[in-house]
């Protein structure tokens, strides 16, 4: 004889079934979503371009679900904040491997988290690594870790070759943040423009928490030398420092490091930007195919411009997807999927990506210039 | 030593010093008047900047309507805070009413970040860009009108703390609140008043700083450091004591960055606090409590 508390009991069993019983029911009908995490700055002070990488991605993501997913399953897009911190990165990818169960992980924007988060995911899943240029990210990295951006030598070799043949100032003077990078583009560019006989006539170091650059750059303006290269990451210096320098009344060439011009940077700096040369992977008429209908739906969905940030949260999530497509449809085949991307070239936004044995991406470097406040490529 | 280099650089100090001039102003009568130290200082600073930029965006106001606009709606938002926090609390510890600016200074910087979002902005201005040359020594026009508004301002400020009879009964609040208030003074006015000149006096410099450099939701904290230090050399609640002390700072960072290292532009300002503490635990100019 069944007893009150038996009823109860079943009862309770019953309940806590259902929820169980309804998704797997569900999912013999439509296969599981490719769960992929993008883990990026949606707070503090790299919140912005955090923000560009992941419309990027998902206006990459919606064009590909649009036409059916990727070997019939969606694509799921989970967003994590990384604050720009190694600490919160690797907590980040901790929770997304360990509680959220994903199949990759998007991330590394800053070299300083891609450093830290690289060691959470080494051999575990597919990672793939965007905008940082630290070296040591694809050095030191692991079996199934991409990393997009081109390196600073990559970008350093490409760009002086652009600075002597194209724009050739006869002297030139750098105006860098003080930190590994911008100490390394010194010692780059020292080199590089000094071999084809660029006269370097000196520089000065700012600080990242600067808000301020007139000191420096009245320095820099009485060497009087024919241009003034800018080494700037953070928008709002690089913004600040564009203006600084035609405030104080320099009148020669401005050079832009490179990876470093975005429509934001224009649209702060107004006229101070006009026709100041950069090197970047993006430009918006280089005729990838992909390219137009990602712009297409960039736009309609978001109001901020498209940008190389935006563009490698694309790329990203186009080389998931070709990766998975490539090999069957596994997304957890990662030694195929893995090795299939090395072998072959992916077609991206941004080019046809190549990669090497370590995961380094190569991808074309266009020079671009900034024409009546649109940045375009300059075509020889 | 190139004069021509030299000048640029005391000029650009100038400018710099006479905004922090702008900033320590407010937060020196604030404490002066009623005995707060006041974190949120700077983040007045930050919405003056703010205020600006919507009412020449939003509103399509031009550069010095907006300006004004934006120094009157956070001279308001003052009188708020002033109000809900500071007024509540006056009788009780420092630290109590020092915590409390804190927390208002984080809850103002991280409204800001969520109501105007993260991304740099760009405060504009007609005299932006527009080249001055004045001798060998080359500055914008903005920046001109930064120092001649700062120096415009503090004369005001000054004349009116002295002559007027508003101006005799913060003086007389400063001294003494409890014999102020024998004596029919409202304290509760002579406080809202403070208050509302104080945050005033921060958005302007907000505003008129604001078309030099990019502004984002946490330039506050760059504010109320650079007025603290000026403020505790100058002399805490000492009017002549931060203006000395702002275009001191001012030079000095421009001379040592100029002429030793950018690298210890920052380090500077802090050096002179602690000589000036070592050295005179009161500040440059001060002589004896009160507001001067």
């Amino acid at each position: 004889m069944l007893g009150r508390r038996d009823l109860i009991a079943a009862a309770a069993t019953l309940a806590l079934a259902i929820p169980f019983v309804g998704p797997s029911a569900g999912a013999l009908a439509q296969q599981p979503p490719i769960r992929i995490a993008l883990i990026g700055p949606m707070s503090g002070t790299g919140a912005f371009e955090g923000q560009l990488g992941l419309e990027g991605a998902q206006a990459a993501a919606a064009i590909i679900n649009a036409k059916g997913g990727v070997a019939g399953r969606k694509l799921e897009l989970l967003n994590y904040d990384d604050k720009g911190s190694p600490e919160d990165g690797v907590s980040a990818a901790k929770r997304a491997i360990e509680q959220d169960n994903v199949d990759f992980i998007i991330g590394g924007w800053f070299s300083a988290v891609a450093l830290s988060m690289k060691e959470v995911t080494r051999d575990k899943i597919i990672t793939v690594m965007t905008s940082s240029q630290h070296p040591k990210v694809t050095e030191e990295g692991h079996k199934y870790l991409f990393r997009l951006n081109a390196t600073s030598a990559m970008m350093s070799n490409f760009y002086s070759k652009a600075i002597c043949g194209q724009i050739k100032p006869k002297s030139i003077a750098f105006m860098n943040v003080n930190d590994d990078w911008g100490r390394l583009e010194l010692d780059n560019y020292t080199k590089l423009l000094g071999e084809c006989g660029i006269e370097i006539k000196g520089h000065e170091f700012y600080n990242r928490t600067d808000t301020d650059f007139t000191t420096a750059l009245t320095k820099l303006k009485a060497l009087n030398p024919d241009a003034i290269y800018v080494a700037a990451i953070n928008t709002s210096q690089g913004a600040t420092i564009y203006r600084q320098v035609r405030q104080t009344g320099f009148r020669g060439k401005v050079i832009a490091s490179a990876g470093n011009m975005n429509p934001k940077l224009v649209e702060l700096s107004g006229n101070s930007l006009e026709s100041v040369y950069s090197a970047s992977p993006f430009v918006e008429d280089n005729g990838q195919p992909s390219m137009k209908p990602w712009l297409a739906e960039y736009r309609k969905s978001y109001k901020n411009e498209p940008s190389f940030i935006a563009a490698l949260g694309a790329q990203g999530v186009e080389l998931i997807a070709a990766g998975v497509a490539g090999t069957g449809g596994d997304p957890r085949a990662y030694d195929k999927i893995a090795a299939y991307l090395k072998a072959n070239e992916t077609p991206t936004v941004l080019g046809n990506v190549r990669f090497s044995d370590q995961g380094q991406a190569t991808q074309p470097i266009h020079l671009v210039q900034v024409k009546s406040k649109q940045i375009v490529a300059v075509r020889d | 030593m190139d004069f021509t280099v030299f000048a640029q650089q005391i000029a650009n100090g100038l400018v710099n010093g006479m905004a922090y001039v702008l900033i320590a102003t407010g937060l020196t009568l604030v404490f002066g008047v009623l005995r707060i130290v006041n974190f949120a200082h700077g983040e007045f600073y930050m919405l003056g900047a703010y205020l600006t930029y919507f009412a020449g965006t939003l509103l399509g106001l031009d550069y010095i309507t907006a300006a004004v606009l934006g120094a009157v709606v956070v001279a308001a938002l003052g009188v708020v805070a002033n109000k809900l926090i500071f007024w509540p609390l006056r009788r009780d510890h420092e630290f109590t009413i020092l915590l409390s600016s804190l927390g208002l200074a984080l809850l103002i910087a991280n409204s800001g970040e969520l109501l105007f979002g993260a991304d740099p902005k760009y405060v504009e201005s007609p005299f932006a860009d527009e080249i001055l040359d004045i001798g060998t020594v080359t500055l914008t026009q903005q920046r001109v009108l930064v120092f001649a508004a700062a120096v415009a301002v503090l004369v005001a400020v000054y004349l009116f703390i002295r002559y007027s009879r508003f101006g005799k009964m913060m003086r007389a609040t400063a001294q003494n609140p409890d014999g102020a208030a024998l004596t029919g003074i409202n304290i509760g006015l002579v406080h809202s008043y403070t208050f509302a000149l104080a945050c005033g006096l921060a958005a302007l410099s907000g505003a008129l700083v604001g078309p030099t450099v990019m502004i984002f939701p946490t330039i506050g904290n760059w504010a109320v450091l650079k007025g603290f230090i000026v403020v505790i050399m100058g002399g805490l609640g000492s009017v002549t004591g931060a203006l000395f002390a702002g275009l001191l700072l001012g030079v000095i960072e421009s001379l040592g960055g100029g002429y030793i290292s950018l690298g210890f532009m920052e380090a500077i300002g802090y050096a002179m606090i602690i000589a000036v503490l070592l050295w005179r635990p009161n500040g440059l100019f001060s002589t004896a409590r009160g507001l001067r």
